[in-house]
């Protein structure tokens, strides 16, 4: 098998998952029994002009494959239709709060990625040791707090410290670039650090068991007898190979991330697509929770296709 | 004094539910400059844990007595500190063919390098140089250092295992089941190539395996052991026609020969376990021979001519031969 | 009970959960006062008759936690049978018979391993409206792919060993080598996989509580997160309202992955082997006798 197959068949199973999740959305809103959307009257302070527009936006009077094909068409243009809550279009709204989202959890799950990495290679490279067993039970416990919980403890302990709630001081007037920025940052550190400390525990403990399992390979005795010292059996050898059942598990957590960001940006208000989630479903606001839950299926299926794409570079093996 | 002397050796194994196995119980041998020595057994007859002893290569769950000199210095005397600048320096070793001795993301030539630029025996362009010598010295195209270990075949994989341990020019090569999982062709050929190369470079070769027309296909001289122990040991010569331990001559019998004239007869029942004191001779169980001494008082190794020692009871009782 | 000598944080997990089983239990008999009474004021402080205060109802907080255990391992245990008869199903039928199913089968669980589970629990439970039901349907139906995939990994190499092969050529039903053969095989594995799924769905069924996709009237651990969060508890500083629920969903939770995962290390031949450690060999002193000689 080439390299172009390997990647033809991500990229066909991307596009696949994109597919089923559309179509999920679609049965879910409109298909199943007890649906919300064609059951108009659920629509919460709906006046008949706008209960009129909807009909005839999702075409209620027409065939459920009517309707499908008409849903398909309209996505396709980017339409995901209009808000119940606020009137307005749901990509619109949802395009700003990806933006306030996207750097928050970021910065969280990357920091959570290089400590985990790091605290999981350690603790095998200490296995049975004090310092592998402390590690790796600070982590069972971070992986064992309930995310939401977690972020009320930081709330908690550094109310008064750092803000706790929005992204920026509402109260400041025509700050400058640099004093907004200073002011984003400093609101983003108690989600981001959540969203950190809730992903270091699983990390590190994915890290330390791909770690353990190459550490059992053949090569790295081949590398003991060559005369390699242990540092360097673990950087030159130990490293990249566990990395790849690493990046494999880091990649099917992401969907975890995604469910930590909308629990995080509720406990802290940040205005991102999290807390669209949450304020659609107090409001049952159908249409916006449809399209928050596409937009973050298809974050997780363009990372895991950056995943593949690393999985790639780094093991010369995918072509077999 | 030998180049490499094994003196004494004990290896002892902590086992997961307590207690100890102790695998290798006393053996001694002496490997001289161009030996070709065979260290032969069944399964879990500790040979393999003689080699990995006599590197320093044992799991944290062993503990080891005894000396392992290499030119009358203990190399183990310090543990992995004392060991690890003669490894692949002085001793190399060529893995099990069916173990993935290569790691699967780096290209071979990368990996015959390595141990050079580590020891310091070669860098650079030196290296390169080596490297390419080394893989035409072992019969394979100098383009194999740029592929990648799954890109080889098994017999290939296998000669650029034995160009990496050539790398270094070490004195001593051992090799554990060399060519296991290999089709009997492959598996002629890189003997061949094995015993040429030894001669050629003049090391001593230490062949680990239970496959007897392996060794000697390439062995004069072997040790057999049996339950940590060794059995007997001489010229490959005498103990094809001259065994004098029944375990050594049950061992050929239940080699099927390439040509499959004579039948082939097993060895009835199994190895004594080791996680418990043994009175008496650790094969009386299973030897056809066995009397009253061999229950009670485990034999010595003697030597019974020059170069030839067996641990056999029979051979101290007067008008009895083995 | 190997597992449990040769591995102490095992024997942690399993007693951890043995005694919040045991209290959801005897939930009946443990709770100090009925948890649906108000028994004293507003955010009362613990105090030796409340030993972990009162919450925003002036109900007795350790009630809440001994009644909210309760139902909150109901969920998790349901909502686990759910995944893992699916998940345990969809592997075995997978990697039993290979071909066709596996293709069909594994391409599903693919799609269903992408798709982030906690929005699409959201958007189910927030169609279907609130209630503990739809929770552990939501829950089970969502959390299968994991245990899909390792088990029909499993099978799969339980398929091709010897006394397998044989019982087929003899001519026993699948449905008898299924059950005779393989299941006893990849036992260990459902087990430890049932332990970790109850971790997840425990988790899952807080963070569905807590968005108020869980019946709002049920006292479960996660709507009393909700409640320390959504009535105001953390802003009138009564911590004790909100770290009590946490702390027992931590450590249900960590007492799963401890079990869990020491059986599923010790299912794991891989890890026995270690070519590195920080500890070499030990080396024992040249013995008397022979030294001298």
């Amino acid at each position: 098998m080439h390299g172009s197959v390997y990647l033809a068949r991500k990229v066909g199973l991307a596009a696949g998952t994109v597919f089923v999740a559309i179509t999920l959305n679609f049965i879910l809103f409109r298909a199943a029994p007890g649906d919300a959307v064609s059951n108009l009257s659920r629509v919460p302070h709906a006046s008949p002009q706008l209960k009129e527009a909807l009909r005839h936006e999702f075409g209620l009077d027409q065939s459920k494959w009517a309707q499908y094909l008409l849903y398909l068409k309209e996505l396709a243009h980017g339409n995901l239709g209009i808000s119940f809550a606020d009137q307005q279009p749901v990509s619109h709204d949802l395009a700003t709060a990806l933006g306030n989202t996207v750097p928050m959890v970021l910065l969280g799950t990357v920091i959570a990625i290089l400590f985990g990495v790091f605290t999981g290679t350690v603790a095998a490279w200490r296995r049975g040791g004090i310092t592998d067993q402390v590690n790796t039970n600070v982590a069972i416990a971070f992986y064992s707090f309930p995310t939401q919980w977690l972020g009320l403890m930081l709330l908690i302990l550094f109310a008064g410290v750092l803000p706790t709630s929005g992204m920026t001081d509402e109260f400041a007037i025509d700050p400058s670039w640099w004093a907004h920025l200073q002011d984003v940052l400093k609101h983003m550190i108690l989600p981001s650090a959540t969203m950190a400390l809730t992903l270091y525990g699983e990390y590190t403990l994915i890290a330390r068991s791909a770690m353990l399992e190459t550490l059992s390979e053949d090569y790295i005795l081949t590398a003991r007898a060559k005369g390699l010292s242990n540092a360097r059996i673990v950087r030159r050898h130990a490293f990249r190979n566990a990395l790849l059942p690493t990046t494999t598990m880091v990649a099917l957590s992401l969907g975890y991330v995604v469910g930590g960001a909308i629990l995080i940006e509720t406990v802290f208000s940040w205005p991102g697509i999290g807390r669209a989630v949450y304020q659609a479903v107090l409001q049952r606001d159908y249409p916006m929770l449809q399209g928050a839950f596409l937009v973050l299926t298809l974050s997780v299926v363009v990372f895991n296709l950056i995943a593949d794409l690393l999985y790639f570079k780094l093991d010369p093996r995918v072509t077999e | 004094m030998s180049m490499l002397d094994v003196v004494d050796l004990e290896v002892w194994f902590d086992l997961p539910g307590g207690g100890e196995l102790h695998a290798v119980q006393g053996v001694d041998l002496a490997v001289e400059r161009g030996d070709r020595l065979g260290l032969v057994g069944e399964s879990g007859c500790g040979k393999t844990t003689v080699m990995m002893a006599m590197m320093g290569l044992l799991p944290s769950n062993a503990t080891v007595s005894g000396q392992v000199l290499l030119d009358g210095v203990d190399i183990l005397a310090h543990g992995e500190r004392s060991v690890r600048s003669h490894r692949w320096v002085d001793l190399a070793m060529v893995f099990q063919g069916a173990m993935n001795a290569f790691n699967p993301v780096q290209r071979i030539g990368r990996q015959i390098r390595e141990p050079m630029e580590l020891h310091r025996t070669a860098s650079g362009a030196a290296a390169r140089r080596r490297t390419n010598e080394l893989l035409e010295m072992v019969g394979m195209p100098v383009s194999a250092a740029d592929r990648y270990p799954h890109e080889l075949s098994g017999g290939m994989r296998q000669r650029a295992a034995l160009a990496m341990a050539l790398a270094c020019e070490p004195r001593v090569l051992f090799a554990d089941e060399p060519t296991t999982a290999l089709d009997v062709m492959v598996q002629a050929q890189i003997l061949q190539q094995l015993g040429q190369l030894v001669d050629e470079l003049g090391l001593a070769l230490v062949l680990v395996t239970h496959d007897l027309p392996v060794v000697a296909a390439v062995c004069d001289r072997a040790t057999v052991m049996y339950a940590g122990r060794i059995a007997e040991q001489a010229t490959m010569d005498a103990l094809f026609h001259d065994p004098r331990h029944p375990y050594t001559r049950l061992l050929f019998a239940s080699t099927p020969d390439l040509y499959g004239e004579e039948p082939v007869v097993s060895i009835p029942g199994s190895p004594p376990r080791l996680d418990r004191p043994l009175t008496g001779c650790p094969f009386a169980a299973r030897c056809p021979h066995a009397f009253d001494p061999c229950r009670e008082q485990q034999p010595a190794l003697a030597t019974l001519a020059a170069g030839h020692l067996a641990a056999c009871h029979l051979n101290t009782r007067a008008g009895v031969t083995a | 009970m190997r597992i449990v000598r040769e591995r102490p944080a095992a024997t942690v997990g399993a007693v951890l959960l043995a005694l919040f089983v045991l209290m959801a239990v005897f939930a009946q008999w443990l709770m100090p006062y009925d948890p649906h009474q108000q028994v004293g004021p507003v955010f009362g402080t613990p105090s030796t008759a409340h030993p972990l205060g009162l919450d925003d109802g002036g109900y007795d907080v350790l009630s809440l936690i001994i009644q909210g255990g309760r139902i909150s391992m109901e969920v998790g245990f349901a909502a686990t049978v759910v995944a893992i008869v699916l998940g345990g199903g969809v592997g075995i039928l997978s990697g039993y018979f290979g071909g066709a199913t596996d293709t069909v089968l594994m391409r599903i669980t693919d799609y269903f391993l992408v798709i982030p589970d906690i929005p699409l629990m959201i958007i189910i439970a927030a169609v279907w409206g609130p209630s503990l039901g739809h929770i552990v349907l939501v829950i089970g139906m969502l959390l299968w792919t994991g245990t899909a995939r390792v088990i029909r990994s499993q099978v799969k190499s339980v398929r091709e060993r010897v006394y397998v092969q044989r019982a087929r050529s003899l001519g026993a039903s699948h449905t008898r080598i299924i059950l005779r053969h393989v299941l006893p095989q990849v036992a260990p594995l459902l087990v430890a996989n049932t332990v970790l799924t109850i971790a997840v769905a425990i988790f899952d069924e807080t963070a569905l509580a807590f968005l108020g996709l869980s019946d709002p009237t049920a006292i479960t651990w996660g709507t009393m997160i909700e409640h320390a969060f959504d009535r105001t508890a953390v802003s009138a500083g009564a911590w004790w309202a909100v770290v009590p629920p946490g702390v027992a969903v931590s450590l249900v939770i960590m007492a799963c992955s401890l079990l869990g995962q020491a059986i599923e290390d010790a299912t794991n031949p891989r890890l026995r082997v270690a070519h590195l450690s920080i500890r070499g060999f030990r080396i024992r002193p040249v013995r008397p006798a022979r030294a001298e000689a």
